[in-house]
């Protein structure tokens, strides 16, 4: 009958609409498409992913947070990261919490001509030399509202009626100084100083807000803020902030496939060393594109890769990731227990 | 000889007299053109007895809830349970048996192939009512569905219609793409004029563009002044449903308080409107059916997205007849236009998308795989969805009757029915006193043309009209027309009922029957809740006996096979209710948001 049907159908939209979102922030600078799309308070995401970052700069480079650029250097970067991230309601607005832990490895072979204020204790200016570290980075906590468009989704009630068209969010996120770090060295996982960014995430959704049918823009201004460094290679190191816009646009080719075109551009993080401006500013644009696969009700696997296209032309960097999301609500998992019997 | 003929065209007196004989007749002739009423003949498709707001219903239908207060509504008009076999009925004023409907082409059982009046479309014992009237000086338009038939002698423009854009199928896609519910036809074949239309613009949808058509072929008709005969036989609201964007959450939320309260709240509009009297018996849920307060706020809300497709359907109806009611107006022709609104069966309550698509292996699940396979909530009611709204909401749609589509309960056979124009009296009137049939339009039709049925039709024999013309009652002179001995028979896929007066008799197959007759009194138990055979066995007999002289004068053959004869392995389970379980009586009082509050907790 119609109403067997139906049931099956609300369960193929409950955990279709879970799977939707990611939820958790990723570690490179990129939110990722469909980061802040919103699903059922109370649904939990665990994400686990892999990143290979390759950049190279010829000019006076700084590095930023999730990169690594170094002026003159060739740099390969291993990263995992590990996500978790509740959905939640927080003053009758969808919102999420998330904690990212990110650790791995990075490979910094430095050129000749690095500045002096660069050279780390036991190196000597104008000969090449290699750094690495390895451990932990900085934790990272977030916390995203939604402003507008998507109020509570506190049962499946409210999932199905919702079919977002503009949504704007604002995010919060906090690096918390923890991460391996050591003072004589170029090449740190940690920080060695708290560090955050405020986002206004914004997207526009068209097509049928249907597993198969969706599609978005989205665009997220932010800018990352970040205390000094009172103890980088013995010098304090003051940074401007970066003023970042991250743009995607999205599209579902199935039900359990979409695709994005992403965009990255930074700009800013001058450095200031021992009270000398010391380089100049970041202006990078990325350009990338990334493909998503639901396996099965819960588990969406990311492939994506990007890549600098304009900006400054001192700088080469790719990034190739690969992400697996892990999604789960109380209530749809006892529903397919149920459905077993 | 020459000269002779000269003088007598010269001559003045005969000359006077022509010419006054030829103004006489022209003056004649102008006159009846112009006392003509023009004829618009709107039928819904699939829509139920309650829906109309001047019926009870909470859809919005503004345009006719205007037309009924012009004009009357009437309580106790019949159809057939099913579309092509009213419809062969609605346009040939005589029996489906007769007309070459005795059953759905498409369903014709084994020892019904080949017989007379199982030609599965509308055949040549009857002249339609197109055809009459466009031999007598009338135009005559079409748009919309005609399911009688697609061969090019059996198609509107062959049957009497000079203009058209019908579908000639019964059913699909309400857009451009145009699939049809049967994969034997995968594409609904479309013809304008007679002529195939090779594709449908990319803006299509069925009502609008039916519309678009009405009006264009009035429009482009008007110049000689004849009177027209316009059907529009609108594909909405059947299924699947579907609407326009902007149309598809016009009623978003406004059923998910469930099927039971909605109905309840249509009975007691019904009591007020005066549909339906106080005290008599109405249907109860059916026994397959859950109680709504019983299904979660998800389930309903899902549930209740079907109905809201559904409306919205009704309510783009109800504003695009307004569109013609408009340009009527626009042309001075609303107060000469004989208006007449009818559904052309019950509620669709079965499971339409299952049975056409059939069982996986089949080509009716490939062609289900390659046009309607899309299941997304969200989706629902766009391209490439077949929504349906199921037996609860079509129970709903038929209060307070028991059953919908395809049964000879009252649920499967009553439509509202609207008449207004000239000559109609007692404006905003409801008429609970006759017992009318969809066979009287053609003769109510015909007299309004001023036209007699005739005996042969091009040559042919043609088969008399069974049905009654209501022209008597409509100007206020009968109540009904049909007396205390007159009588009504149906019969479809097996099942069969007779109503004489307010008694009626059905069989139906189990489990939504017994599979023998019943007997009812329809003044106070419509909702054919008791069945009083014990208690009148000899009116049973007697209606016993009329259904006897129905299957002898229709030529009736009850199939070797019926669509509902495995019915009792489809149904779900009979859902277990008491006053203690399952334990919700009295949840219908808490309104939906605190119970959404409750769930959340």
């Amino acid at each position: 009958m119609n109403t067997k049907i139906r049931h099956a159908r609300l369960l193929a939209f409950v955990t279709n609409l879970a799977i939707l979102s990611f939820s958790a922030p990723v570690f490179a600078v990129d939110d990722g498409a469909r980061a802040y799309w919103k699903t059922r308070e109370g649904s939990t995401v665990i994400s686990f992913q892999y990143l290979n970052l390759n950049l190279q700069a010829s000019g006076a480079q700084q590095f930023a947070p999730g990169e690594y650029i170094y002026p003159n250097s060739d740099v390969e970067g291993n990263i995992v990261v590990g996500s978790w991230a509740r959905h939640m309601t927080l003053f009758n607005r969808a919102s999420s919490f998330a904690v990212n832990l990110a650790g791995g490895s990075v490979q910094a072979d430095i050129g000749v001509s690095l500045p002096s204020q660069f050279v780390p204790p036991g190196e000597t200016a104008g000969v090449a030399f290699s750094q690495s570290s390895s451990g932990y980075a900085d934790p990272i906590v977030q916390l995203d509202i939604n402003l507008i468009g998507t109020s509570q989704l506190k049962s499946n009630v409210h999932l199905f009626n919702y079919e977002p068209t503009w949504t704007v969010d604002i995010a919060a996120m906090l690096g918390i100084p923890v991460g391996e770090y050591e003072s004589d060295k170029l090449v740190n996982l940690g920080l060695n100083r708290w560090w955050g960014r405020i986002a206004l995430p914004i997207k526009y959704h068209f097509g049928v807000f249907s597993p198969g049918y969706m599609g978005s823009f989205e665009i997220i201004p932010s800018v990352w803020l970040f205390e000094d460094n009172d103890d980088f290679i013995g010098q304090r190191l003051e940074n401007d902030p970066i003023w970042q816009l991250e743009a995607h646009l999205t599209q579902d080719f199935t039900r359990s496939l979409f695709g994005s075109i992403d965009l990255l551009y930074r700009k800013g993080f001058q450095s200031t060393i021992g009270g000398v401006e010391t380089g100049g500013e970041l202006d990078i644009g990325d350009l990338g594109y990334a493909l998503n696969f639901t396996s099965t009700d819960n588990l969406m696997i990311r492939t994506s890769i990007s890549s600098n296209v304009f900006g400054d032309s001192d700088v080469d960097n790719s990034a190739i990731r690969i992400q697996f999301v892990y999604v789960w609500h109380k209530s749809s998992e006892n529903f397919k227990k149920l459905q077993q019997h | 000889m020459n000269t002779k003929r000269k003088n007598l065209l010269f001559n003045p007196a005969l000359a006077t007299m022509l010419t006054l004989t030829l103004t006489i007749v022209t003056m004649q002739v102008n006159a009846q053109t112009q006392s003509r009423p023009n004829i618009l003949l709107i039928v819904a498709d699939d829509m139920g007895y309650s829906d109309l707001g001047s019926y009870g219903g909470e859809i919005k239908t503004p345009v006719l809830d205007e037309l009924a207060q012009q004009g009357m509504r009437y309580t106790d008009f019949y159809v057939s349970p099913t579309c092509s076999v009213t419809r062969s009925m609605l346009l040939s004023g005589t029996d489906n048996h007769i007309a070459g409907l005795g059953n759905m082409g498409e369903l014709t059982a084994p020892n019904q192939v080949g017989k007379p009046g199982y030609e599965g479309v509308l055949n040549k014992r009857v002249a339609s009512v197109a055809e009459l009237l466009q031999d007598s000086g009338y135009h005559t338009y079409m748009v919309g569905k005609w399911h009688l038939g697609i061969k090019p002698d059996q198609i509107p423009h062959a049957r009497g219609f000079e203009r058209d854009f019908s579908t000639l199928v019964g059913g699909g896609d309400h857009f451009d793409d145009g699939w049809n519910i049967e994969w034997q036809i995968p594409r609904m074949p479309y013809t304008e004029d007679g002529l195939p239309v090779k594709k449908l613009p990319r803006d299509f949808y069925s009502t609008k563009n039916y519309t678009d058509k009405t009006i264009q072929f009035i429009e482009e008709g008007r110049k000689d002044k004849k009177p027209f005969f316009a059907y529009m036989a609108f594909t909405a609201p059947h299924g699947p449903l579907q609407l326009p964007d902007d149309w598809l959450r016009r009623y978003k939320n406004r059923y998910d308080e469930g099927w039971d309260g909605i109905r309840q709240q249509r009975i007691a509009r019904m009591q007020e409107l005066g549909i339906v009297d106080k005290g008599v018996n109405t249907a109860d849920r059916l026994f397959f059916l859950p109680r709504s307060t019983t299904l979660t706020p998800a389930v309903r809300v899902m549930q209740g997205r079907t109905m809201e497709l559904y409306a919205g359907m009704i309510e783009y109806m109800d504003d695009q007849i307004g569109r013609v009611f408009d340009y009527l107006k626009s042309i001075d022709e609303y107060d000469n236009t004989v208006v007449i609104f009818i559904s052309d069966n019950g509620a669709e309550g079965n499971n339409l998308r299952a049975m056409v698509s059939g069982q996986m292996g089949t080509f009716g699940f490939l062609h289900a795989m390659n046009n309607f396979a899309e299941e997304g909530h969200n989706s629902l009611g766009r391209k490439g969805t077949f929504a349906e709204y199921g037996p609860a909401w079509a129970q709903v749609s038929m209060a307070p009757f028991r059953l919908y589509k395809g049964f000879l309960a009252e649920g499967g056979t009553r439509s509202p029915l609207i008449i207004s124009g000239p000559g109609v009296k007692g404006a905003g009137g409801i008429n609970k006193k006759a017992v009318l049939h969809v066979k009287d339009i053609a003769p109510t039709i015909l007299e309004l043309a001023g036209i007699k049925h005739p005996a042969t039709y091009k040559g042919r024999k043609i088969e008399p009209m069974q049905g009654k013309s209501w022209v008597g009652m409509l100007n206020g002179h009968t109540q009904s027309p049909r007396g205390a001995g007159d009588w009504l028979g149906w019969e479809l896929f097996g099942n069969r009922a007779i109503r004489q007066g307010d008694w009626k008799i059905s069989w139906h197959y189990q489990p939504l029957g017994t599979e023998d007759w019943q007997l009812f009194n329809l003044a106070e138990d419509p909702g054919e809740q008791y069945d009083l055979t014990d208690k009148y066995p000899k009116k049973r007999k007697e209606l016993i006996a009329l259904w006897g002289e129905y299957v002898k004068t229709n030529g009736v053959i009850i199939g070797t096979r019926s669509p509902f004869e495995q019915m009792s392995k489809q149904l779900p389970n009979r859902v277990p209710e008491s006053d203690s379980y399952p334990p919700v009586r009295g949840m219908e009082a808490i309104p939906f948001e605190k119970l959404l509050e409750l769930m959340n907790q």
